[in-house]
């Protein structure tokens, strides 16, 4: 009896021993917290829900990026010197007001309008140059809507003898590429540059149109 | 009892220990205060506090608008909404209250934010040039009493609307806060058919809107543009910022030409909220031979000449609510330049006249040489004007051959009547007047005007402490004026029940006129 009980007692504590100490080395729990409700009194600051649009980093006012720059579609003509500028220029009857010097004035609001067709419109660059492009504008608002023009260009040195460097042919001016025809032509000496204009699209005019033309080297 | 006798005492102390053990066990394992190799965290108390005011109401919500990086906060005064500082534009203003060709606008603080629920607003005004000694935020019926302490200007706003603060009783740097309603239903910035225009300093010659659009201006966006809608239905323009010209010189100015910030033609179904506008070089808000408009919380702000508030021409169905004009011209106005107008209604709106009328019907009412012009169906209802500087605050002019009538005043409250008129003319409190004038395009023709009401005009203050007069002038006995009829009209405290208590001059092509 007493072997027996001795046996039991001992297993008893080597379980208690081995139980205390798994409990001793046990993580303990993180428990969860407790919430309380706590009155503040007196004047309560203000729960606010605070929102703050921020501004952009910019140094000046800029163009909203969903309104495109509407010139980026435009026909680019060269970055050099326009010859043209300012220069004096020559053509047959005008119609009213819109006569051949709107042309070089650099307004594009401004332009020539011939009394008729065919019609002929001289530019004197008032010396001479090698040039190679030449470039016809309209006004690019849309009020100005697409049309084609057809005319040949030829180019002088001394204003009486012309060599064709574009020959007659119908060009589109859209005012969604800014109204402007660029023509190319190899490298040729110039001072005097005429246009023939010989056909137009447009009802809105009895001649042709032109509101600036450039040239270039 | 046997085996008791058979049990040693080493057994029964082992015993005892195992008990001793097996308690230590249970002891261990199961109570927090067990001794353990790892000390346990202490038990988090998480404390919700609970603050008086929760019982008024929720809790407030509020958004701000950083200015664009491009401009700097006024100098003259620093606002703050719940502690948190607001940007403050100087817009230009206009203290000149008679016509000049070349005027030249000073400029007073505005800011904007939106809220519920409560705000406290804080102003300093270091550019005032001197101390704030007293305020006032108008309108008075709001009935905000600010605290004034050590200059600075303290007082709480529960509602959205239109905040008017005046400084030591007089209107230089008058301070306008505009206090919007949180924005819901903010556009898809990704639908191609909405313009979004971001917070920041932006400028475009202008921004041409077709049908089925919206244009978008963002909070703390300035746009150095104009808007223009022209034969387009289901247009809408929103959002909180400011369409500012002040890029643009003074339309009468050589080289300059006007610069409409918003421009409706020939349209249909417009919808316009949210937005400022400020410093335009003309009129502010036009529609022309256009239909179904409806115009909310649009705030305007001008300074330069024929800086018209909200202007209409031949315009049919329109609505103007909780809105707000301070203009250098005429605040509300009807004209007829191409056909007539029928059912425009401006309710709720809070008007600042520096130059010429605060609602004025006319002069040009058939500037498009139409057959039977009309203007009828008209309502300004529960308007508050702060302050009428120059001519009268009700006028109907018809300078052309246009029949005029169905036109109702209801709940006009003026709290400063300060006509200075021109040169000792002009400055009626109400004007109904058939006569030719600069801009009348009919000349050989006559109209009449019939069946006005105004019911409920009170009017807060005078300069002089005096009642100002008014005046009802028909043309002949076939184009005259007929069935007036005016109720409810006090001013300075005085209940004015007759013509003479209204000091009206009425001539003979008036008929039944009532006064009770």
């Amino acid at each position: 009896m007493n072997k027996i009980l001795t046996i039991v007692f001992i297993a008893v504590i080597a379980v208690s021993l081995i139980v205390a100490a798994i409990a001793f080395f046990t993580e303990p729990e993180t428990l969860e917290p407790i919430e309380r409700e706590v009155l503040i009194e007196g004047t309560a600051p203000p729960i606010v829900d605070l929102t703050v649009l921020e501004a952009p980093d910019q140094a000046g006012a800029e163009r909203p990026g969903i309104f495109p720059d509407p010139e980026e579609a435009w026909v680019k003509l060269p970055e050099g010197d326009n010859l043209a500028a300012g220069k004096s220029v020559s053509s047959g009857e005008f119609t009213e007001v819109y006569d051949p010097a709107n042309v070089t004035d650099g307004d594009l609001t401004s332009y020539w309008e011939s009394k008729g067709l065919p019609a002929v419109l001289t530019i004197d660059l008032e010396g001479t140059y090698t040039i190679q492009t030449v470039g016809v504008r309209l006004n690019p608002a849309p009020i100005w809507e697409a049309r084609t023009q057809g005319f040949t260009v030829q180019v002088s040195t001394d204003g009486e003898n012309f060599t064709v460097v574009a020959p007659d042919a119908r060009h589109e001016f859209n005012p969604d590429s800014g109204n402007i025809v660029r023509i190319d032509f190899d490298p040729i000496s110039a001072r005097f540059v005429k246009f023939i204009f010989t056909e137009k699209s447009s009802g809105r005019s009895n001649g042709a149109q032109a509101s600036e033309i450039e040239v270039y080297e | 009892m046997e085996w008791n006798k058979n049990l040693s005492v080493p057994v029964i102390c082992l015993g005892a220990a195992a008990v001793l053990c097996a308690s230590f066990a249970v002891f261990m394992f199961a109570a927090d205060k067990a001794p353990r190799s790892k000390t346990a965290p202490e038990r988090e108390v998480i404390e919700i506090p609970v603050y008086e005011y929760q019982a008024e109401g929720p809790p407030s919500k509020l958004t701000l608008y950083e200015g664009p990086k491009t401009m700097t906060s006024s100098k003259t005064a620093s606002i703050f909404a719940n502690g948190n500082e607001l940007f403050v534009y100087d817009v230009m203003v206009n203290h000149e209250h008679i016509w000049n060709a070349n005027t030249i606008p000073s400029d007073t603080p505005m800011t904007y934010f939106d809220f519920e629920g409560k705000v406290t607003v804080e102003i300093e005004m270091p550019g005032l040039g001197k101390a704030v000694e007293s305020a006032a935020v108008l309108p008075s019926s709001h009935g905000i009493v600010p605290e004034v302490k050590d200059g600075r200007v303290t007082f709480s706003v529960t509602e959205p609307g239109f905040y008017t603060v005046i400084y030591n009783n007089h209107v230089n740097k008058a301070t306008h806060i505009f206090a919007n309603p949180i924005e819901t239903d903010i556009p898809d910035k990704n639908d191609p058919n909405v313009f979004f225009i971001e917070p920041g300093h932006w400028a475009i010659d202008a921004i041409a809107l077709k049908s089925d659009q919206t244009l978008y201006i963002s909070g703390g966006a300035v746009v150095n543009s104009v808007v223009i809608v022209d034969n387009a239905v289901n247009v809408t323009i929103r959002g909180r910022g400011i369409i500012d010209g002040s890029d643009f010189p003074g339309h009468n100015q050589p080289g300059s030409y006007a610069r409409v910030p918003i421009d409706i033609r020939n349209s249909k179904n417009i919808t316009a909220e949210g937005f400022i506008i400020a410093n335009a070089n003309c009129w502010n808000f036009n529609s022309y031979a256009t239909e179904n408009a409806h115009i909310s919380n649009v705030k305007i702000i001008s300074a330069r000449q024929n800086g018209d508030g909200f202007t209409f021409q031949s315009c049919k169905n329109h609505t103007v609510t909780d809105s707000f004009a301070r203009t250098w011209d005429d605040s509300l106005v009807l004209k007829n330049y191409s056909g007539s107008t029928k059912d425009i209604t401006f309710e709720r709106i809070q008007i600042w006249t520096d130059l010429a009328q605060s609602m004025e019907i006319g002069y040009e009412t058939n500037k498009g040489l139409t057959i039977k012009p009309e203007i009828s169906d008209v309502l300004f209802k529960d308007i508050t004007v702060l302050y009428n500087f120059h001519k009268p605050v009700i006028s109907i002019h018809n300078s052309d051959d246009a029949f005029i009538h169905d036109i109702t005043y209801r709940n006009i409250i003026v709290e400063n009547a300060f006509m200075q008129g021109d040169n000792g003319v002009n400055k009626e409190l109400i004007e109904f007047h058939m006569n030719k004038s600069g801009w009348t395009a009919v000349r050989d023709e006559w109209g009449s005007i019939r069946d006005i009401l105004i019911d409920g005009l009170t009017v807060l203050n005078t300069e002089d402490g005096a009642i100002p007069e008014s005046r009802f002038l028909g043309h002949n006995e076939n184009h005259g004026i007929e069935n007036v009829t005016i109720r409810n009209v006090t001013i300075l405290g005085e209940k004015i029940t007759d013509l003479t208590a209204l000091r009206a001059n009425v001539n003979e092509f008036v008929h039944n006129i009532v006064v009770e």
